[in-house]
């Protein structure tokens, strides 16, 4: 079976050196692209080619349409493969990519675009049947209407961008007073971050879980998914540990999920990977909240409890090929847990650090997989997001799974003056009593973080 | 095979500044950087939703962009803005715009670099004579490559 001769990766950093690697062991070329803050030869020895293709400036470099287009037509790629952020989930770059006769390694331009839009994405899949939290599926209008849906809607609720994401033009309103405010504001911050005012209201959950069903669909009309994954440690909507499959759901409950994802997939003529994020309640209630049309940051949880490569995946079903795997393959064992090393600094609210790491020493060991572009010397800069390292741990079962991952992450050395890592601050979350039974949500990390300011 | 693009404009300068103070005035936190161009018309703003610690951490210092013209010794190199694919000449039976020994003056274009099929004139930021040609016509190039060495004439050094 073959699948393309030369796919040029569209993106940085681990996601990468990630693709990269699938590609190696495919017999697949590889074509890497770099800013000039990624010029170290170093960071590039992982891909057959590289082109130098703009200054530091993401949207002069990695999300700079014409030159990404221009190395891949130069070098004679057949294929672009976007990663995660940048140009990944952007429909015109994918329907640019098709007018100039490469294959774009997602779904098609329409369907990222309607999926993108939350606003769209939650009709189509009310439509298919999943269940949506209480609240608005249209845009609302007016402050009028903004009172009359979260009265029906019940307080709390939460304000969010149509065209939003990363956590970005989201706002939590608790009473009726302090909707008007908040309503006006939002839509502000939406038009000057996003260029689109839209805003949408839905029942905020205090102690919701964040879960998420990963999906895989051919071209050919068939799907499947490749089980569960928890990402509720989070930090301002940005995932710091994710696990899977999901603790403490019932089977029942997962299945549902991942069923009604498949078929809402499959109803939309959905191709490639994909995810579906979920809230579950405490009662185990679930309500669908978005899409995310491309491969994700902790996809290699997936990969550690299914044994599927998703990147090996993904370029089979964009060459056209119909998926060699049926739902029977799919028999998730074990646990995976999989850990961000950021480089930020958790004792100052997470702020990013910018140095050359003296010391990049990473894990080893049983089952410890860690996916990362950095080693000792590397300058970690000021230019893109700050994770330097993934570290995947799998094992038996759960308690093993946290006992593996707080091993793995004792031995990882990161050391450079004026680097901090996310490491303390993951150590103490699989220490955290809540963590460890499986009993967090959404606000473990925000408590955790009042915790230790109010003691000292 | 000479056509010239001027890059699109979108609104004037003015338009673009009133979008930027909107902007700064309707953010929730302090400013931490703020980038405005005005060729394609980017606005890129960082700004922080929370106020920061008192003994605030430092703005981290942001590399300027490679300039097109690096001096390098006493050569000055011309360096392509972008990925492409290099023209010497503004068709294919036409004279090179310049060569080995040529006097350039500052505007002057030196080479073409077509990019998804837009030909953007490469012009000399300084003035100086052409030491040496880097390039081959309809060779592709990367960002910052050398195109051109130029050796400062008298009025060119500082």
């Amino acid at each position: 079976m073959t699948v393309f001769r030369k796919v040029l990766i569209a993106n940085r950093g681990e996601i990468a050196v990630r693709i990269a690697r699938t590609c190696r062991e495919l017999g697949v070329r590889s074509v890497g692209v770099y800013s000039t803050a990624d010029r170290d030869p170093r960071v590039q020895r992982h891909f057959d080619e590289a082109v130098h293709i703009g200054p530091p400036a993401s949207l002069r470099s990695y999300q700079n349409i014409p030159a990404v287009i221009e190395a891949a037509l130069l070098t004679g790629a057949d294929a672009i493969h976007p990663g995660y952020g940048f140009l990944s989930e952007d429909p015109d770059f994918a329907e640019i990519c098709a007018d100039n006769g490469l294959t774009f390694i997602g779904p098609k331009p329409r369907q990222i675009a309607v999926l993108g839009d939350k606003s769209s994405a939650r009709r189509l899949m009310r439509d298919a049947g999943l269940p949506l939290l209480p609240g608005s599926v249209e845009p609302i209008a007016n402050t009028a209407a903004a009172t009359t849906t979260a009265a029906a809607v019940g307080y709390p609720v939460i304000i969010k961008a149509v065209a939003g994401g990363g956590g970005k033009g989201m706002a939590v309103v608790r009473t009726p007073d302090e909707l008007i405010p908040a309503y006006t504001r939002a839509r502000d911050t939406a038009r000057s971050v996003f260029g689109d005012d839209r805003v949408y209201l839905e029942r905020y959950l205090d102690r919701a879980r964040h879960v998420e069903v990963q999906v895989l669909c051919d071209g050919h009309g068939n799907g499947i998914h490749l089980g569960t994954r928890d990402c509720s440690v989070q930090r301002r909507h940005q995932k710091l540990i994710e696990e899977g499959p999901a603790p403490a759901l019932s089977t029942t409950t997962i299945d549902t999920m991942s069923d009604a994802a498949v078929r809402a997939a499959l109803a939309v003529g959905y191709t490639g990977v994909g995810t579906f994020e979920f809230l579950v309640d405490e009662d185990e209630n679930h309500y669908f909240m978005e899409i995310n049309t491309r491969i994700q940051v902790e996809h290699p949880v997936t990969e550690a409890i299914t044994d599927v490569d998703l990147v090996r995946e993904q370029l089979f079903v964009a060459a056209g090929h119909t998926l060699g795997l049926t739902q029977q393959d799919i028999q998730p064992r074990g646990v995976a847990i999989e850990c961000r090393v950021n480089g930020e600094d958790p004792d100052r609210d997470f702020v990013p650090t910018a140095g050359t790491l003296d010391r990049f020493d990473p894990p080893g060991g049983p089952f410890t997989r860690v996916d990362t572009h950095a080693f000792t010397g590397y300058a970690l800069g000021p230019h893109y997001d700050s994770l330097l390292a993934k570290v995947i741990v799998w094992a038996p079962d759960r308690e093993q799974a946290l006992n593996r991952m707080h091993r793995a992450l004792a031995e990882f050395d990161v050391a450079g003056l004026g680097v901090a890592t996310t490491i303390p601050f993951l150590q103490r979350v699989l220490a955290d009593p809540e963590f460890r039974k499986a009993a967090h949500c959404t606000a473990l990390v925000p408590r955790m973080q009042a915790t230790k300011e109010a003691g000292g | 095979m000479t056509e010239q693009h001027d890059p699109p404009v979108h609104g004037s300068l003015a338009e673009l500044r009133e979008h930027t103070r909107r902007l700064a005035n309707d953010l929730a936190g302090a400013l931490r950087r703020v980038s405005v161009r005005s060729g394609d018309t980017t606005i890129e703003v960082e700004w922080q939703e929370h106020p920061e610690p008192a003994d605030g951490h430092p703005a981290p210092v942001v590399a300027s962009a490679a300039p097109a013209t690096v001096p390098t010794d006493d050569r000055i190199m011309v360096c392509s803005p972008m990925v492409g694919t290099v023209y010497r000449a503004s068709a294919p039976d036409a004279a090179a715009f310049v060569d080995v020994g040529d006097t350039v003056e500052i505007g002057q274009t030196v080479v073409i670099v077509e990019a998804m099929k837009l030909f953007n004139p490469i012009t000399a930021e300084s003035e100086g004579v052409v030491a040496e040609v880097l390039v081959e016509n309809g060779q592709s190039v990367e960002f910052g490559q050398p195109l051109l060495a130029l050796a400062a004439t008298d009025g060119a050094g500082e």
